[in-house]
């Protein structure tokens, strides 16, 4: 945090040329925001990357500095296994929660335009999907992919000709896909709102231009719309990317990382190494992967934010 | 510029989109409310059963009183709503500060609270568990309300910075030229017009909040301090196959307040989410 008194000095100086603009320095107006950040985030992940290059348990304060932990981490199968579960996880669900993201957005956006009764009630039964707490949606869906005669999935399937009934959530790849399916439906809202509120910045000029030259609807929306909304798209990408490797409530509420490691994506296996297992030094270097690619997408992020602006 | 038949084959396209999209959307949220009103032959009775015949509502009355839900969501309206009030406490000053000063460095100093905002909270929780151990913080909710405000402080920030940033600066320069300071100009003269995005924020604050899961589930161990989404993994834990619709009736007392809140303020939340979107 030595930029902070450099800040400061920095701006005393022009303080001091220009004073009627600038009041006092900013810095007593970011205290409160930088001791909290400090606290909370600096603390812990300069900690989480020491325990990293540590033998040590969940508690002990007794431990020594070894490279050990990435050593063990990148040699186990476990490990590859679960960056596989976590890209399929990822790749599906940003994939779908987009496309569907989309569609939706689009559809609510010519309700309204439309003026169709029921388009409120559309975009709130969809963001509902996503204020519910994560971990209340993995309950949820326990219920649907129930492999019992109280399983309703499995009775819907069952019309179809699927008789024998779904090992939704006792299978390994199974359970993979189902919970991503379920979120999916818990992500879509996120997309939604983001690509639909994009869409209110596309002036009526565009579209009414191309309805002149004859385009029909497909091509509008891929020649027209969704170069548009490129910078939107790309945004919403790293966003729901990120916040999909984050992903713990919902996976441990549903399958709790089973059957076996076969749905523990990299968040919860973080906790179990620490908290099952008691292996700080190992969950800890796994922090450090989740670290490097959170920070690598923020720095996409803060890249493609500057751009736009630019642009604008 | 459409023709009338054309018009209504469109508006039955959409109509038949809608009626897929909402049942994708609701069935879910419709089967846990079926499941709560059921008595336990009908839970694994064969053909299934859509609608109870004769709604149990004591399953209701039943976790209301064997288990400490009501305590849990009293839990979770207390540590809501101190987070929002302490968020938006720091926020506004540190966003208002972005929004009006300039300052070498202020770029890296907005990447890395945007840094902050992707870190997953289960990395820092666990220092923090160690730490609040060692402290005797652990199973406070003031040490618990912390985290969750220091989590919604970047996105926060940058919300409301981006808010302010519409708001004309010649308002807050006029009043410091008739003699105001600069805190006085955002309490008199910001404040007062900012009230639809600290609406907003508190709004996201608040949602945010109420789902969050992984730094209470490892900074608390007492069953009496559980907010309402570790409650529930709780309750899933001890509950056997036979209290399904139990936990269902748990699960729609729960989201119950989110539901109400949204159908109530959904205006001002997709408000909220697209103008934050819009400026990001």
């Amino acid at each position: 945090m030595k930029n902070e008194s450099n800040n400061g000095a920095g701006i005393y100086k022009k303080a001091q040329r220009k004073p009627k603009k600038l009041g006092n320095s900013p810095v007593l107006w970011f205290i409160p925001l930088v001791l909290v950040l400090l606290l909370v985030f600096v603390y812990p992940i300069i900690e989480i990357i020491r325990f990293s290059f540590t033998d040590a348990g969940l508690i002990d304060r007794d431990y020594t500095y070894t490279l050990k932990s990435y050593f063990s981490l990148f040699t186990s199968p476990g490990f590859f296994n679960m960056l596989f579960v976590t890209g399929f996880f990822v790749f599906f669900s940003v994939t779908f929660q987009m496309m569907l993201g989309l569609a939706v957005a689009l559809l609510v956006d010519q309700g309204m335009k439309r003026r169709l009764h029921g388009t409120v009630i559309l975009r709130t039964a969809v963001l509902t999907a996503w204020a519910i707490p994560g971990v209340i949606i993995g309950i949820i869906w326990t219920m649907l992919y129930n492999e019992s005669n109280a399983g309703v999935l499995n009775y819907i399937l069952s019309f179809v000709g699927l008789d024998s009934g779904i090992a939704f959530l006792s299978d390994p790849i199974n359970s993979l896909i189902s919970v991503t399916f379920a979120n999916v439906w818990r992500g879509t809202a996120f997309s939604m709102i983001m690509i639909y509120a994009g869409l209110q910045t596309i002036s009526k000029d565009v579209i009414e231009a191309t309805l002149v030259d004859g385009a029909n609807a497909v091509q509008r929306l891929f020649k027209v719309i969704i170069p548009i909304l490129s910078p939107v798209l790309f945004i919403n990408l790293i966003v729901v990317t990120v916040e999909t490797f984050n992903t713990f409530d919902m996976v441990m509420a549903l399958t709790g990382g089973g059957p076996g490691r076969s749905t523990e994506v990299i968040a919860l296996s973080i906790y179990n190494s620490i908290f099952r297992q008691f292996e700080l030094g190992q969950g800890a270097a796994t922090a450090v992967v989740l670290l490097l690619i959170n920070t690598l997408m923020t720095v996409i992020y803060f890249k493609a934010i500057e751009k736009n602006q630019a642009v604008n | 510029m459409e023709t009338k038949s054309k018009r209504l084959t469109i508006n039955t396209l959409i109509y038949c989109a809608y009626f897929v999209i909402l049942l994708f959307f609701l069935f879910p949220l419709f089967w846990v409310l079926s499941v709560s009103l059921k008595s336990i032959p009908e839970l694994f009775a064969s053909p299934l059963v859509w609608f109870s015949s004769n709604p149990q509502f004591s399953n209701y009355t039943y976790v209301i009183q064997k288990t400490e839900i009501i305590n849990y969501l009293v839990n979770s309206i207390i540590i809501v709503i101190f987070t929002i009030f302490f968020t938006l406490l720091i926020a506004v000053p540190a966003s208002y500060a972005l929004s009006r000063y300039k300052f070498r460095l202020k770029k890296p100093f907005m990447l890395a609270i945007l840094i902050f905002q992707m870190v997953s909270p289960v990395v820092v929780a666990i220092p923090l568990y160690r730490l609040f151990v060692q402290l005797g913080l652990i199973n406070l909710h003031w040490s618990l309300i912390l985290v969750y405000i220091a989590i919604q402080l970047p996105f926060t920030t940058w919300f409301l910075k981006g808010f302010f940033d519409t708001i004309p600066h010649t308002l807050d320069e006029a009043a410091i030229v008739d003699g105001c300071t600069r805190l006085q100009a955002l309490c008199k003269v910001i404040l007062p017009v900012s009230t639809p995005g600290l609406a907003s924020a508190a709004i996201l604050v608040g949602v945010l909040s109420w789902s969050q899961f992984v730094i209470p589930f490892i900074l608390l161990d007492d069953n009496k301090l559980f907010p309402i989404s570790v409650g529930l993994i709780n309750l899933q834990s001890t509950a056997e196959a036979i209290t399904l619709h139990y936990l269902a009736a748990a699960s729609i007392i729960a989201i119950l307040p989110i539901i109400i809140i949204f159908i109530l303020l959904q205006r001002y939340i997709v408000g909220a989410l697209t103008s934050g979107s819009v400026k990001e």
